[in-house]
């Protein structure tokens, strides 16, 4: 299959405009790409600019004071580092679906959840205005929500979280896009909901072929549905691997969170952790950004701009320079 | 089905609050005025009366009495429509209200007016651009307005308006309706210019929040059309507490623009009512506290009902 893949992310760079001279990069640099029908998990802890990535898709980076420095940012062959305003109508909402952090947001407060569901399906601005009602039941019915004719008349205080998530899903997927970014769909809601959740993205994907990325710091979660997953450390986008993988990691930040899991089945006895904080924007190190808190730094870990992408397979590839000796 | 109910319910329950309230305007502007120093007598037979002649007089008005009986035969001629007559003139108190109520109420509603079409522009406007330099200037000038009592405003409006080029005139009114407004126009402009200062620092204030909410950036991403966007995801979402100071400040300032009809020499109902607080005139100033009362209440209540009919987050 030499078919060109979805999202082509390639030595991205984002930075934030702090004062007119002062700029401070806070996504630096991603690389990786989507192929269609691929869901690809973007793990990071906080501040590791999982969701200035995920901006930089949509086109609302400069909401943030934030824009693409450098890098190679292509969706569907359409230049988005390019994109001006009409293009990006275009692909917002129509080709690319968004799904918000479940913590922060949800539908609109003043708006029933029936006119906002309304209101993404009118962006096709020919869909026939009579069969809206019906294809809005429809698309709460694919998200599995109970009792649509009811729902479409509330307001989303009135929801709980998990159906707030599946209208905000509905709403994204009414164009039927070809992708879907997910920011944290799932935090703070119930352990089951957020199964459910992820049973339901993946359903969507088998049904509609779209492709999904979703961005969580619960790696352990995100691994079981994920075909890819792209960890993200200060900025860098240290390892990419196919999910199956997951315990042969070749990034010692890989192995450290996803050994800091908690097995609940097979309980290990000591919780495993990363010691220290994590860098904040501004204060990353040079040389390798993981190296202060590496167990297998060497000095030349601590050689600026050391984070080459070395690639092991056709959907792997590690920036760790001493790899092959992490299982040793 | 249900849901109906509930809201029915909830709009009965903040009404029957409001006419509670409402019921204790009218006991308390009947306590007060008996509790500040002045008789009505001695107020209308002038300074050096004989003290006969005062408790003449006081007994012809009914001034003596226990306190509470009074109060009873007072609701039962309210119950009745009559708010009964002036103690100075033997006017009926009805007949200074309507008087002297709409000419206040005409400059209520046109400043308020006046001030929506200039806060709503300007608040969602700089609320939304964020831009620093933009609002520096825009809280400067407004703190400006907010700081400066308003006769003073006033008069530095009459000095150049109505002194230097004559375009207003200096006080007089007609009270058809067209003509009224060559008399009000520059009252208006002075409540107006104060009334929108507080209006859109609120509405900033509320829109700058907004627009940092994640569902504005879902909106954004959906791709919704610019008026849409405006509306549903920008005022909207921000206007809730905009409506409710509103509501409130237009009942307040039935009192508060005495200061506006003195200095404009406007025949309005605050002045109609110091005049009658100075001359311990009973009935006159229970009549209009209790209009006021009423009106205010109404319209708090309005403006809660309107709040929770754009935003459901409110509580009423």
């Amino acid at each position: 299959m030499s078919e060109q893949p979805l999202v082509i992310i390639d030595e991205l760079k984002i930075d934030v405009r702090l004062t007119r001279a002062k700029r401070l990069p806070i996504v630096d640099t991603a690389t990786f790409d989507v192929k269609r029908g691929e869901i690809i998990g973007l793990i990071g802890e906080s501040g590791s600019g999982k969701t200035m990535l995920c901006r930089s898709l949509v086109g609302t980076l400069h909401r943030r004071g934030a824009y693409i420095a450098s890098g190679k940012l292509v969706f569907d062959g359409i230049d988005l580092v390019a994109a001006k305003g009409a293009q990006w109508s275009e692909i917002r909402g129509k080709q690319i679906g968004y799904v918000p952090q479940s913590a922060l947001a949800g539908p609109n407060p003043v708006m029933l959840i029936g006119a906002q569901i309304e209101e993404a399906i009118l962006q096709d601005k020919n869909f026939p205005k009579s069969k809206v009602k019906e294809r809005a039941i429809e698309l709460l019915n694919i998200v599995q929500i109970r009792r649509p004719e009811v729902v479409m008349h509330q307001y989303q205080h009135e929801l709980s979280g998990g159906m707030k998530q599946r209208v905000m899903i509905a709403c994204a997927i009414a164009q039927q896009p070809q992708l879907i970014v997910a920011d944290e769909p799932t935090t703070g809601l119930d352990v089951t909901v957020q199964a459910e959740i992820m049973r339901l993205l993946l359903s969507i994907r088998a049904e509609f072929n779209t492709s999904i990325i979703l961005v969580s710091h619960d790696l352990p979660l995100v691994n079981q549905i994920c075909d890819d997953i792209v960890v993200m450390h200060a900025g860098t986008t240290v390892e990419k691997i196919p999910s199956k993988d997951i315990t042969h990691a070749k990034h010692p930040y890989t192995r450290a969170l996803y050994d800091s899991r908690i097995d609940l089945v097979e309980p290990k006895g000591k919780l495993t952790t990363i010691n220290g904080q994590p860098p904040t924007v501004g204060s990353w190190p040079a040389g390798c950004r993981f190296s202060e808190w590496c167990n297998f730094v060497r000095d030349e870990c601590r050689v600026p701009q050391t984070m080459p992408i070395i690639p092991l397979g056709p959907d792997h590839y590690t920036t760790c320079i001493r790899y092959t000796e992490l299982d040793k | 089905m249900q849901k109906g109910n509930q809201l029915t319910r909830k709009i009965i329950g903040r009404f029957l609050r409001a006419i509670s309230v409402a019921f204790w305007v009218m006991v308390l502007s009947f306590v007060m005025i008996r509790v500040a120093p002045g008789d009505p007598a001695s107020a209308r037979l002038g300074p050096g009366a004989e003290k006969a002649a005062i408790e003449v007089l006081r007994k012809q008005l009914h001034l003596g009495g226990n306190p509470i009986t009074q109060f009873f035969s007072y609701v039962n001629e309210l119950i009745h429509g009559n708010l009964g007559v002036s103690l100075q003139d033997g006017v009926k108190v009805v007949d200074i209200i309507n008087r002297t109520l709409p000419i206040t109420i005409y400059l209520i509603l046109l400043s308020t007016l006046c001030a929506l079409i200039v806060s709503i522009p300007i608040g969602t406007y700089i609320g939304w651009s964020g831009k620093g330099s933009l609002v520096y200037g825009f809280r400067g000038l407004t703190a400006i307005f907010l700081a400066t009592p308003n006769f003073f405003i006033a008069m530095v409006g009459i000095l150049f308006f109505s002194v230097r080029h004559n375009w207003a005139p200096v006080f007089g009114y007609d009270n058809s309706f067209p003509q009224n407004l060559h008399y009000l126009w520059l009252p208006v402009a002075v409540n107006t210019i104060i009334l929108s200062s507080v209006i859109s620092r609120v509405l900033f204030s509320s829109v700058s929040e907004t627009k940092d909410e994640e569902f504005v950036e879902t909106g954004i991403i959906r791709g919704v059309g610019r008026r849409r966007f405006f509306w549903f995801y920008i005022l909207k979402p921000s206007l809730a507490p905009t409506v409710v100071l509103l509501s409130y400040m237009m009942g307040t300032m039935l009192g508060a623009t005495v200061i506006l009809e003195t200095v404009f020499s406007l025949p309005g109902i605050g002045r109609e009512l110091v005049g009658a607080v100075l001359t311990s005139d009973y009935p006159v100033v229970q009549g209009i506290l209790l209009y006021f009362g009423v009106i205010t209440v109404l319209l708090s209540f309005i403006g809660d009902l309107i709040a929770y009919l754009l935003d459901r987050r409110v509580k009423i």
